[in-house]
């Protein structure tokens, strides 16, 4: 009796390592995962690939959310093992330094069984550029294509008896109202925080100048429009209608301006459609604006908005690289890119669907003057990015916290990001 | 007499089943812990080209490491943590640990309140301490109509990321010197009290003594997570706070040079660097609890 319990104990442990090893499918379908880092967009990436899933049985796709901040470390994580999702999303930020390692499949070809013009035809450029590494070539599907635009609390307005932002606001209109809603409400004016995307960026842009100069090899902050935009922007929050930078440390923008205690700030047209749910008290009160534009511009006419686009991927090396190019396909299909556009979260890329995501918000009583934010793309300019953008982005943003602060006076925190850049982006050509 | 000692057949089996049943731990310890650590040494040596590509640099890392002035801040700010949350912490867990101790009503109720924040997921502890401390809407500054920037203020922020430490420390604490406590003999405090020892007398001469193994213990224990202190503060401070250089630790700063920058060979020389402090640190402990811990009983 005694002699068996050890034998029983080894076949137990072999079996149970067996079963564990033996999980997998077993119902003779492909079983693929789709990774994106959204969660207001399940439903409509569900629904696409229900669509496709729909006309092949043989195919289950599972679309699997992670945190935005944990998705980058996951997925290079992913592709160190050669263990990549079978089908993800892929963000300017970083398709570069994804495309260089070879770590993505190649999608120029894509179309080119129906038609080889297919994405010049129904994508813009900054949508195709946004998918293109550094070889010109196509790394990703276009997803959706977004911009920036002005946010405002009408009631404050009216409270304080200033015009609603239109067409023809400047940076002059901005701090004036500001200042008037202030000293009339109490209330915030235009909340001004350390983001790039979402603040400064835009308005160097509006000013001529530039984060990166065209060949994207240096910084921009060595050009005199480039230092006026961040001494205006950056100086804004020494107002009193201005939160300054450690009240943002702890409440966002966004989460002053829907409790009501600012009323401007600068939001991405992503995430209109969950505020609009999130806050239904809010619903009505608020509205949305074009940008203002820059008054004395170096160059150009002092318009700009930051338009950035997502693109669908699949790694170059994947399982079931045939298929995962097909479903690529079906979603950069006008029929996949209207349904996303139908849930509302994002604009289609697809060029002519842009009504698709503006229709979604007709489920809402109140309405946002919407058009603007598709007007908006005749003067938008590329999120900024190079190869070495994922090495200095954070060290970019802790020196602007330093100037913030008061750690750097300004023209040495300047010039401290215009060398992280060049250094960075130096590194990397090599 | 033979040098060697030879082992019946019976005990060299016995030998054999005591290997085979720790290989699990061992193994797992070596493939989780040895091997990965061994990479990571390595990796201090090299400069990470992406997704898993090494060059090997030589001391570079280390070179540039000693040269900046941010690591400098961190090493310091990683001691003055061990500094504020250390010493007060054990105190208040000691504490803690003798009321709990004492007959009172309600003990169990009280222990496993004490024990709560251990259980609570550690983000969402901190979550709701960052909402207490809000400067502007926060329940202290309102209680108190000050307006304090516990988080974003650069000289308060680490005695604010410290005070919720020490809280989330302290029931832990407290139940292992709880139990160093419930071995101490009743008979040595009925002998005192006979000799006509005092209260105080008998804390200082008979529970110290008695606990200060478990203390060595809890000591050794505290100063090792403190000094590796990350997720508290990466979820107390966010890297839009202008207070983030005040309060960065070595493994804050680690975990933003590996993971948000990409330069995984210098955090892995961060790593190394803490490993070496946390040797030293307990290597002091170890040749100082001569002179204070007691093993006689």
């Amino acid at each position: 009796m005694k002699k068996i319990r050890p034998m029983a104990a080894v076949i137990l442990a072999i079996t149970l390592f067996a079963s564990l090893s033996g999980c997998g499918a077993s119902d003779g379908k492909t079983h693929l995962t789709f990774q994106i880092w959204d969660v207001a967009q399940r439903d409509g990436m569900q629904a696409i690939c229900d669509a496709y899933t729909a006309q092949h049985p043989d195919v289950v796709i599972e679309v699997q959310v992670t945190s935005w901040s944990e998705y980058w470390t996951k997925l290079e994580a992913a592709a160190e093992s050669n263990t990549m999702p079978d089908l993800f999303w892929m963000h300017t930020n970083q398709i570069l330094y994804y495309s260089d390692f070879g770590k993505l499949a190649d999608l120029t070809d894509l179309y080119n069984g129906e038609d080889p013009n297919y994405y010049t035809e129904h994508f813009s450029e900054i949508s195709l550029d946004n998918a293109r590494g550094n070889n010109g070539r196509l790394y990703g599907v276009p997803k959706d294509k977004d911009n920036i635009c002005l946010v405002y609390n009408k009631e404050m307005f009216d409270a304080a008896g200033v015009a609603y932002p239109d067409e023809s606001w400047t940076w002059d209109d901005l701090t004036a109202a500001s200042a008037q809603i202030h000293s009339a409400t109490g209330k915030y004016g235009y909340m001004a925080y350390a983001d790039e995307q979402l603040g400064y960026w835009n308005f160097v842009y509006q000013a001529g100048g530039c984060i990166l100069t065209e060949d994207k090899t240096q910084g921009g902050f060595d050009q005199q429009a480039t230092k006026d935009a961040m001494k205006f922007y950056i100086d804004l929050q020494k107002n009193d209608w201005c939160p300054d930078q450690a009240y943002f440390a702890e409440t966002s923008p966004g989460t002053a301006f829907f409790s009501e205690v600012g009323a401007m700030f600068l939001e991405g047209n992503w995430n209109l459609m969950a505020e609009m749910k999130d806050y239904p008290n809010m619903q009505g009160k608020w509205d949305v604006a074009v940008l203002p534009k820059c008054p004395t511009p170096v160059s150009g006419d002092g318009r700009a908005t930051i338009s950035n686009g997502l693109c669908y991927s699949t790694s170059a090396t994947g399982k079931h690289l045939e298929l995962t190019k097909d479903i690529l396909k079906y979603f950069g299909s006008e029929e996949a890119q209207r349904i996303q556009g139908e849930y509302g979260a994002a604009i289609p890329a697809y060029n002519g669907l842009e009504e698709s995501w503006i229709s979604a918000f007709d489920q809402f009583e109140a309405k946002l003057n919407l058009d603007i934010v598709i007007d908006q793309f005749d003067y938008c300019v590329q999120n900024v990015n190079n190869t070495s953008r994922p090495k200095w982005k954070a060290p970019v943003n802790d020196e602007l916290i330093k100037i913030y602060s008061g750690q750097v006076d300004f023209d040495t925190g300047l010039a401290n990001i215009q060398s992280i850049i060049n250094n960075a982006s130096a590194a990397s050509s090599n | 007499m033979k040098g060697k000692m030879k082992l019946s057949v019976a005990a060299r089996r016995e030998e054999n089943w005591g290997w085979i049943m720790v290989a699990p731990t061992i193994i797992g310890l070596v493939i989780l812990n040895i091997w990965p650590f061994l990479q990571t040494l390595y990796a201090s040596f090299c400069e990470h080209l992406g997704f898993g590509f090494y060059k090997f640099v030589g001391f570079q890392n280390y070179i540039n490491m000693f040269q900046d002035p941010e690591f400098w801040k961190a090493t310091w700010n990683t001691i003055y943590f061990c500094i504020l949350t250390v010493p007060v912490g054990i105190f208040l867990s000691l504490l803690v640990a003798i009321l709990l101790n004492a007959k009172v009503k309600g003990k169990g109720f009280f222990r496993s309140v004490f024990f709560l924040p251990m259980v609570c997921a550690p983000a969402a502890i901190t979550m709701v301490w960052r909402w207490i401390f809000n400067s502007e809407y926060g329940i202290l500054n309102q209680m108190f109509g000050a307006h304090i920037n516990w988080i974003t203020d650069s000289k308060v922020v680490m005695v604010t990321c410290a005070v919720v430490a020490i809280w989330s420390a302290i029931g832990y604490d407290a139940v292992l010197l709880l139990a160093g406590l419930q071995n101490i003999s009743k008979s040595y405090y009925e002998a005192a009290e006979i000799d006509g020892a005092g209260k105080i007398t008998q804390f200082f001469h008979i529970t110290l003594p008695m606990v200060s193994p478990t203390l060595f213990v809890v000591l050794i224990m505290r100063l090792m997570s403190s000094m590796k202190v990350y997720d508290l503060i990466y979820m107390m401070v966010e890297d839009t706070n202008p207070a983030l250089s005040s309060v960065q630790s070595l493994m804050y700063l680690f975990y933003r040079e590996s993971f948000v920058a990409g330069s995984r060979g210098y955090g892995s020389a961060i790593v190394i660097w803490t490993v070496l402090l946390i040797g030293i640190v307990t290597v002091i402990q170890f040749v100082g609890q001569k002179k204070w811990v007691n093993y006689e009983v």
